[in-house]
């Protein structure tokens, strides 16, 4: 099936470009007023014993805080950001109720991340003369043997994860008003894809189909399942390579927008002075002339001209 | 329908009853447990319903937002609201705000977390229309819709909403029931901020439509940019002022000492709400006295429009006014060639001077701008002042101003001098970044049209003073036992002062508000004692 060979290439680099794609598109927009939001991780110092990323300060605490240089703390800004992208802190903090199902499937995805790794590294494994498999014994496999694991438990924390929350949706009256079919649908789909994966998984438990896709894509043939049953595994990836396909498009792509809201907005709070990188932007973005104006009769006189008086 | 059934598609209903009303509102603690101890809602007047809408959940806060007359006004009004939903969307008409706009427009999960953040849905009792995913869902709605039009990818999309007069009329009372306080952005695991969708809003209705409350615009950032403040204040009557402050001074000090006025090269270039000179001259005040006991190399404006009222409600509403203001400022303290701002207690201005207009001038014009807390920690640490803490020897509690401690990181300063000054200061909870809004925000503290004060007092504001009422319990309804709420915040005080009021909690509990310089001023070794719940009637000044 060459055919699978080449559109799961497109469908992964078409889900990089996609991605890219859409950060590009956040990433050239004008610069914003300022909006952050406290706590700021990277805020460090403090007045007494306290840094102020434990309790939400700023240099603005700082006495003449224009004459001081700022205590920036970019480990802290590290390990906040780690413990969001790990464990979607903020979530367990605010909302443990969703956080259970919401995590489960975030952890699958991360959890077939890593499955892709080793299925990847089998399969380079392989090509170059190694063996992996359950029976020979050393890192071979240890390989096999985490790969079965990883893939297992990822496909199916995604697929409770997903449909837990389809069915959470339905079953509360106030989350069911909020979901639009698309939510579902997006939903439904990972869900699907999960499924598929697992229906194949059934034809070869210990996913031998991973490496050999791999060992496809690397040598440029045709993806020809050895266990596996060959129409499951299509469907499962026509099903996944749409799936990346369609994230990008959607506001599954947060993982972009949560990048952009996070660096560039909330905890983006480097003043305007004389002298700095903010400055400089600031003064190249002033001198925009925007093409069109608003309508309201205030917008067009200003209250202190001759005009207005 | 009952209002748990409502939905953000609901806001196209054509009903002339409204979408939702109080049912049950949030129980307050003792003694305001009981029955009787708080006034009813004030029933709408019929010609109000006639004229302005009254269709969302029956208070009017919008007293611009007319119901058209004719079906071509109706049209010309949703043309215009749609015109306001491209330009806001549009990276050249809306370039300050497009990222953080799109982003929060795009990614919400509706995972429903920040709704248990919000004041204004709890103390409601959980109105739906509160949720703060309500307002922003059904914005959501209806740009899908207008985008998409009644396709099957709207509908596929969440874009199933009418988009007629009751829609953009509803939407356009909804942005004001939002404070702008950012609390459910703080939980939100996206970061999207639902506060920041609501004065997006709010932007569409001003600056397309000409549609705002008069107290922000007509008689707020309109009249200031006409006379140099909100209050109406002009450069004469300022310097009037000035000389009355100066004569209480004396009075209460036994000094005279000369309020500094456009002193050129000055250090610092003290900046007030002129609303404090009016509402509570007793905070201007405190601080020249401070100021000057300190021996700070110090000013005030009187010079050209803005240079001595700090506010800038365009904040709130309209990016336009926002920059007229901001830069107008700037440059009033530019030409007195001050080293530095310093804002004096007021929330919403110390966000519009270090944050909002931040970036509106060059680098080069851009006077470093500080919080007045700082200073006063700094003064005091430095002992240039002596301070007798027992003199304020009642409870003491501190609200937080959203806009300074949630969205500029000012927590500590404040609690420091309450350490050093109240001996029986206690926190409020929850407090600092955490904190709620005072219910006040975003506009609502000046804004008293038909009985938009009973959505304040009853809704917007109920969680602060259940905060307040929890902070007491112990000395509540001890009678003698003057309490304090130390509210450093122009916009807070104003809020405070009419639930205080409200709820009768001065005549009936001894609970009083104020600043914290007035705090300070009340620790200094003057003879009088510089509160007024604490003087004798011979003590007035
Ligand atoms: S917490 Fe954030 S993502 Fe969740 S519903 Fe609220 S705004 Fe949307
Ligand atoms: S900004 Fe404040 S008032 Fe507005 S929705 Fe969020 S929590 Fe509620």
């Amino acid at each position: 099936m060459v055919f699978l060979t080449i559109f799961t290439y497109v469908a992964l680099i078409g889900f990089v470009v996609l991605s890219a794609y859409k950060a590009y598109q956040y990433a050239k927009m004008p610069m914003h007023s300022r909006f952050e939001l406290y706590p700021v991780p990277k805020e460090a110092g403090g007045i007494g014993d306290e840094e102020r990323y434990h309790y939400g300060g700023s240099f603005y605490e700082e006495y003449e805080w224009h004459k001081k240089p700022r205590k920036v703390s970019h480990l802290s800004e590290i390990i906040d950001m780690l413990k969001e992208m790990l464990f979607i802190k903020i979530l367990f903090v605010n909302n443990q109720r969703q956080w259970w199902l919401c995590y489960a499937m975030h952890l699958g995805f991360y959890v077939l991340f890593a499955w892709t790794a080793c299925s990847f590294l089998g399969a380079v494994g392989q090509l170059v003369g190694f063996t992996v498999n359950a029976t020979t014994g050393g890192w071979g496999t240890i390989l096999y043997y985490i790969t079965f694991l990883l893939g297992i438990s990822g496909a199916i924390l995604v697929a409770v994860g997903s449909i837990g929350m389809v069915l959470k949706r339905k079953k509360d009256a106030v989350l069911r008003k909020y979901t639009n079919p698309q939510d579902y649908f997006n939903l439904l789909f990972i869900f699907a894809v999960a499924v598929s994966g697992l229906v194949v998984w059934v034809t070869d438990p210990f996913f031998n189909y991973g490496r050999e896709i791999f060992k496809a894509l690397l040598t440029f043939s045709p993806i020809e399942p050895s266990i596996a049953n060959e129409t499951a595994l299509a469907v499962h990836i026509v099903l996944l390579g749409l799936l990346l396909l369609y994230i990008p498009m959607t506001k599954m792509s947060h993982y972009v927008g949560k990048y952009f809201v996070f660096h560039e907005v909330i905890w983006s709070n480097d003043p305007n002075l004389k002298g700095t990188k903010t400055g400089e932007k600031v003064r190249k973005a002033l001198q925009y002339k925007p093409k069109r104006t608003w309508s309201a009769p205030h917008i067009s006189v200003d209250p202190r001209s001759d005009e207005a008086k | 329908m009952s209002c748990k059934d409502v939905k953000p598609q609901d806001l196209g209903k054509k009903t002339s009853e409204p979408l939702c009303t109080v049912e049950k509102l949030m129980p307050l603690p003792p003694p305001y447990d009981k029955p009787g101890m708080e006034p009813d809602f004030r029933p709408l007047k019929d010609s109000w319903k006639e004229d302005y809408c009254a269709t969302l959940d029956g208070f009017i806060g919008v007293d611009t937002l007319k119901r058209p007359k004719t079906k071509e006004e109706e049209e010309e009004m949703i043309k215009k609201f749609l015109s306001g939903v491209d330009k806001l969307l549009s990276e050249d008409t809306n370039r300050s705000w497009i990222q953080p706009l799109m982003i929060s427009f795009e990614y919400c999960a509706k995972c429903n977390t920040c709704s248990e953040a919000c004041h204004i849905f709890k103390s409601s009792g959980e109105m739906e229309i509160y949720r703060p995913i309500f307002r922003s869902e059904a914005f959501r709605k209806i740009v899908t819709k207008y985008k998409k039009g009644n396709s099957f990818l709207a509908k596929f999309m969440g874009g199933d909403i009418d988009i007629n007069i009751e829609t953009v009329l509803r939407l356009g009372e909804l942005a004001y029931r939002c404070n702008l306080c950012r609390r459910c952005a703080q939980t939100c695991p996206l970061g999207l901020d639902n506060g920041l969708m609501a004065k997006e809003i709010r932007k569409i209705f001003s600056m397309e439509m000409g549609i705002a409350p008069k107290p922000l615009h007509e008689s707020g950032t309109m009249k200031q940019l006409k006379t140099g403040s909100s209050t109406g204040i002009t450069k004469d009557a300022f310097l009037d002022l000035i000389e009355f402050l100066e004569d209480d001074i004396e009075e209460y000090t036994g000094k005279r000492y000369k309020i500094p006025i456009d002193k050129k090269g000055a250090d610092i270039l003290l900046i007030h709400n002129a609303g404090e000179f009016m509402a509570w001259p007793q905070n201007p005040m405190a601080f020249a006295i401070l100021f000057e006991e300190a021996g700070l190399n110090w000013t005030m404006c009187s010079d050209d429009f803005i240079g001595y009222d700090n506010v800038n409600y365009g904040i709130w509403y309209d990016d336009v006014q926002a920059r007229r203001i901001g830069v107008a400022q700037k440059k009033a303290a530019q030409k007195l060639g001050v080293k530095r701002i310093v804002v004096g207690e007021c929330g919403h201005s110390h966000r519009a001077y270090m944050i909002s207009t931040d970036r509106m001038v060059a680098p080069e014009d851009n006077i470093p701008v500080e919080s007045c807390f700082p200073l006063m920690l700094e003064i005091l640490k430095s002992g240039s002042i002596r301070i007798d803490p027992s003199r304020n020897n009642f409870p003491v509690t501190l609200h937080d101003p959203c806009n300074y401690v949630r969205s500029m990181g000012i927590v500590k300063p404040q609690r420091e001098i309450l350490k050093m000054i109240a001996p029986k200061f206690r926190e409020m909870t929850p407090n600092g970044v955490h904190n709620y809004c005072c219910g006040g925000g975003g506009g609502f503290a000046i804004m008293n049209s038909f009985n938009f004060e009973d959505f304040r007092n009853k809704i917007s504001s109920r969680m602060k003073f259940h905060q307040i009422v929890e902070a007491f319990q112990d000395t509540i309804e001890d009678k003698s036992i003057p309490k304090y709420v130390c509210a450093p915040c122009s916009n807070c005080k104003g809020a405070l002062r009419d639930i205080l009021e409200f709820y009768d909690a001065t005549e009936k509990f001894n609970v009083h508000y104020d600043g914290l310089v007035e705090l300070i001023l009340n620790a200094m070794p003057f003879e009088k004692p510089f509160l007024h719940f604490l003087r004798d009637e011979e003590d007035e000044f």
